[in-house]
């Protein structure tokens, strides 16, 4: 098992099935549990499907250079939005995600809807969050690294919340999301970067592997120096 | 389908920003110049989170 894949999967999967908790649960005050669990389960098992067709359809073996930049650029489309949007919650420049809103909105959308309507927003919801779990696996899973020890990552981080949420019965608000989501963009950036690069140029990284840790530094302190001078700018435009 | 997509890629100033940087790592690799790119690469992406944290 690979502990520098490991962790950011399973703090990444962690973030997206709070979210996606809080949607079942909202949907649970309205249709009961059954009806929702009974959506979330039917979500995870097309997610299921959906990895287990991409296993199999990339073990019969594709072109690694082609599969690296894919992976690659995959990585940098969630990482950049994902390190994008904690600097600006961190400055001040867009709210912090709000679970107790969003399980107020959503409660507030199946309130008037009929059982099947309320059915539909729980298993969508699910999907679409499970959706960006799916492709983080897959695309960590394709350099090299287990599957199955990625798999156990995205499922014991699912676990994690379903005993947290059953325990506390409300959104899971504590959860510090934003430092999360701060963390694993940073990893997740400095995968894209490492494989995207490496797939266009070759070995062009100067310090080989260790160059990963080096630009976790580098996006590590240059998002943490974003956050004052976005600060200052919001202050200037709002003065003005 | 739009969800769908949003979930995939992201918005489009993402996609845009992400496309740009690519497209400049390509552009070094093809001319010989890959070593600077570990260099440039690292920090046009910098750029690119700091311009979508501000818009």
């Amino acid at each position: 098992m690979d502990w520098t894949i490991f962790l950011p999967l399973f703090l990444a999967a962690a973030v997206e099935w709070v979210e996606a908790f809080t949607i079942v649960l909202a949907v649970s005050l309205t249709v009961g549990w059954a009806g929702a669990g009974a959506a979330a389960a039917a979500a995870l098992v097309t997610l299921a499907a959906l990895t287990a067709a991409t296993g199999g359809v990339l073990s019969l073996g594709a072109n690694i250079w082609i599969l690296q930049l894919v992976v690659g650029v995959f990585l940098l489309l969630f990482g950049v939005r994902w390190l994008a949007k904690a600097v600006a919650r961190q400055a001040g420049l867009k709210a912090l995600h709000d679970e107790d809103r969003e399980f107020a909105e959503t409660r507030a959308a199946v309130r008037n809807a009929d059982g099947f309507a309320a059915w539909i927003v729980a298993y969508k919801g699910v999907l679409l969050e499970g959706l960006e779990v799916w492709l983080i696996v897959v695309a960590l899973s394709l350099h090299g690294s287990s599957w199955m020890w990625n798999t156990i990552a995205a499922l014991s981080a699912l676990l994690v919340i379903c005993i947290a949420g059953a325990a506390v019965r409300a959104p899971l608000r504590r959860v510090p999301e934003n430092a999360l989501k701060f963390i694993v963009g940073v990893m997740i950036v400095s995968f894209g970067t490492y494989w995207t690069l490496e797939s266009l140029a070759g070995d062009v990284w100067p310090l080989g592997d260790a160059s990963l840790l080096a630009l976790a530094a580098f996006y590590l302190i240059g998002g943490l120096l974003l956050v004052p001078v976005l600060r200052a700018r919001r202050l200037r435009r709002a003065m003005a | 389908m739009k969800a769908l997509f949003k979930t995939l890629f992201g918005d489009g100033p993402n996609l845009v920003g992400v496309a740009a940087v690519v497209a400049l790592a390509a552009v070094l690799a093809l001319t010989g110049h890959g070593g600077i790119a570990a260099y440039v690469v690292p920090m046009a992406l910098l750029a690119v989170v700091g311009l979508l944290a501000s818009v």
